[in-house]
């Protein structure tokens, strides 16, 4: 029971009409909403975390100075803040080297060498 | 003003190895039968229908490790490696760092898996003969040759190394191309990126630091930690970044958001790895550090919302793809599941809920969501999209692969709900002090309806298993450039 083209048509949708582009307008509005909307999630996310990372540093602190109810916690936390104090170094060489610059456009640019290697494949130019 | 001709690109065929991809998906669903076997001998077991008792070295307590660790590292390990020899040298337009370490790989990987088993299964057989016991006191070998007493790290002592080593040259071989990447990344490299790196570090926290380095209550803050981040730190970031790849070639568009996205990931940096102490609430770990934890946990929730949201945003206005297009579907009901799961996890770490679901099937249930709801799934998704083009055939049948996705999302659905109700139940039977017993008989038609719908899942992977051969039996198809090949994009 062979059914050759249920890639084709169902799975792969490869021969469905070309989709209608939006208008500029759209575009800049969708835009400004992205902008804000990631603006206000990343504050939302990253504050709260930052203080989280700031606070198990501070408690480290306290228990190495000898608090010594807390010597059961030093294991979890440096394992921690090892981790996350790599995050935080690679964030900030990741925002010096303007890893998030141009933000959007290793979106287009990962679609279009998509696009680019399959017609390689399929032996177009 | 910018030129419009781009560079050559490499050849697909100089960058993928798919031969390579074909062998880590095959392995996979070998390891996937094998584990759901195990689980459906458990779940018989526990309905007193075990066709197995009385065998030492089939017992469920067994089995039971053989079916966790086979799932994690098994199937998923052998799937997302898979998938990843796909994705990054697509992605980083560079092939990875060398196809002979691949190939040691992959075979280094299945000798850890099979070890596994067997180190769980001879073990403890194998440690009581008196010659071994003699031998391992002579070389002042005090741990067990069977598993660990770590929960999700039961990998023998022996193997860790091995295992360790074995994450390194991954880590090495796929970091290659992506460290020779220049200017900005796409979000799914930053997710492989870190995995790479939680996975080595994580693995090593879990298996070697308990055994070896601390103990007592440290010890269990750490195997705390060690279970929820191979879950956080391992499956998710391979997950996400692998339908941050999958998804827009799939619906020919780019995902709503590349900075939405990329705050989830740096979000999941920071948030993640606090989140582990919330397996041991009530515990004798500092109050402060189950705080942490728990605020973390319900932190993840607004990360994972960030998520969803950038991908309903990518679907939007396209909601018809959901009903033809089988990959799309197993990706976003996958993800639907991983909302559920987070926000369930959200509810379970405050310290009243967890006061009644501690220890109970509730916690189970959320793990079988997880692990086949959501990230299964996904694989299951990108098998059916890939499999065509790897061994050059349609699929054999779309009914099969229908009824492979009906029949997975349906049971562990059903499976989710009937054990998140039993947990309840079990929970106020504890809560009642009534005896032990009690709860169990009262469990009785819980794990009934578990084992059915656990029946269900594995009839669905059959049918997948069988669809996979028939295909493989079938006729080679001539390639489309149009269709076949570029199909996402065409």
């Amino acid at each position: 029971m062979n059914e050759p083209g249920f890639l084709q048509e169902d799975a792969f949708p490869g021969n469905d009409p070309p989709e209608k582009k939006p208008s500029p307008t759209d575009e800049a509005k969708s835009a400004r909403f992205r902008t804000r909307l990631t603006i206000v999630l990343a504050v939302l996310i990253l504050v709260p975390s930052m203080y989280g990372f700031v606070g198990k540093f501070y408690e480290f602190v306290r228990i190495y100075r000898g608090d010594w109810e807390g010597s059961f916690a030093i294991a979890p936390m440096l394992n921690y803040l090892l981790a996350s104090g790599g995050f935080l170094c690679l964030f900030f060489w990741a925002t010096a080297n303007r890893m998030f610059h141009d933000i959007e456009e290793p979106k287009h640019a990962m679609l279009d060498n998509e696009q680019r290697l399959d017609q390689q494949l399929g032996g177009k130019p | 003003m910018t030129s419009d001709v781009k560079p050559l690109l490499p050849r697909h065929d100089d960058l993928v190895n798919e031969r390579l991809v074909a062998w880590y998906f095959l392995a996979a669903l070998t390891f996937l039968t094998v584990s759901m076997l195990a689980g459906l001998l458990v779940a018989l077991q526990l309905i007193r229908a075990n066709p197995l008792d009385g065998v030492e070295l089939l017992s469920p307590a067994r089995w039971r490790m053989v079916h966790t660790n086979a799932i994690a590292y098994g199937f998923l390990a052998n799937a997302f490696l898979g998938c990843l020899h796909w994705a990054i040298p697509r992605l980083t337009l560079r092939p990875v760092a060398s196809v002979a370490l691949s190939y040691f790989i992959f075979s280094a990987w299945q000798f850890v898996v099979v070890c596994t088993a067997a180190g769980i299964i001879l073990g403890p057989s194998f440690q009581a003969q008196d010659w071994v016991a003699e031998l391992a006191s002579q070389l002042h070998i005090s741990m067990s040759l069977g598993a660990q007493g770590v929960e999700w790290g039961e990998t023998p002592f022996w193997i860790d190394p091995v295992a360790q080593l074995g994450l390194l040259l991954v880590a090495i071989n796929f970091m290659t191309p992506i460290v020779r990447q220049r200017g900005p990344m796409y979000v799914s490299l930053w997710y492989f990126m870190a995995a790479f790196v939680w996975t080595f570090l994580t693995y090593g926290m879990g298996n070697f630091m308990p055994e070896y380095a601390v103990g007592g209550v440290s010890g269990g803050a750490v195997g705390g930690l060690f279970i929820h981040d191979l879950v956080g730190l391992f499956v998710t970031p391979l997950g996400w970044g692998l339908m941050y790849y999958f998804v827009p070639i799939m619906l020919k568009r780019p995902i709503w958001s590349h900075g939405l996205s990329l705050v989830g990931f740096w979000g999941l940096a920071f948030f993640y790895p606090l989140q582990g102490i919330h397996h041991f609430l009530y515990t004798p770990i500092p109050m402060f550090l189950q705080y942490g934890a728990i605020i973390s946990t319900i932190a993840v929730e607004l990360v994972v919302t960030t998520v969803v949201i950038n991908f309903i945003g990518t679907i939007w206005g396209d909601g018809e793809v959901l009903k033809k297009n089988l990959p799309i579907r197993w990706f976003y009901c996958g993800m639907i599941y991983y909302f559920i799961t987070c926000f369930q996890c959200a509810l379970q770490v405050t310290l009243t809920f967890q006061k009644l679901i501690h220890f109970t099937d509730w916690v189970v249930g959320h793990a079988h969501l997880v692990m086949f709801g959501v990230f299964s799934m996904w694989i299951f998704g990108i098998m059916t999209y890939l499999f065509p083009r790897l061994i050059g055939r349609d699929w054999h049948s779309r009914k099969l692969c229908e009824i492979h996705f009906w029949f997975s999302a349906v049971g562990v659905f059903i499976m989710f709900l009937d054990l998140g109700l039993a947990g309840v139940f079990q929970g106020y039977y504890w809560a009642s002090l009534a005896p032990w017993d009690v709860s169990v008989m009262g469990s009785q038609s819980f794990w009934v309806v578990r084992a059915f719908a656990g029946l269900m899942m594995f009839a669905g992977t059959l049918c997948f298993l069988v669809n996979l051969y028939l295909t493989w039996r079938g006729p080679v198809r001539e390639l489309n450039p149009d269709i076949d090949v570029a199909p996402a994009l065409a």
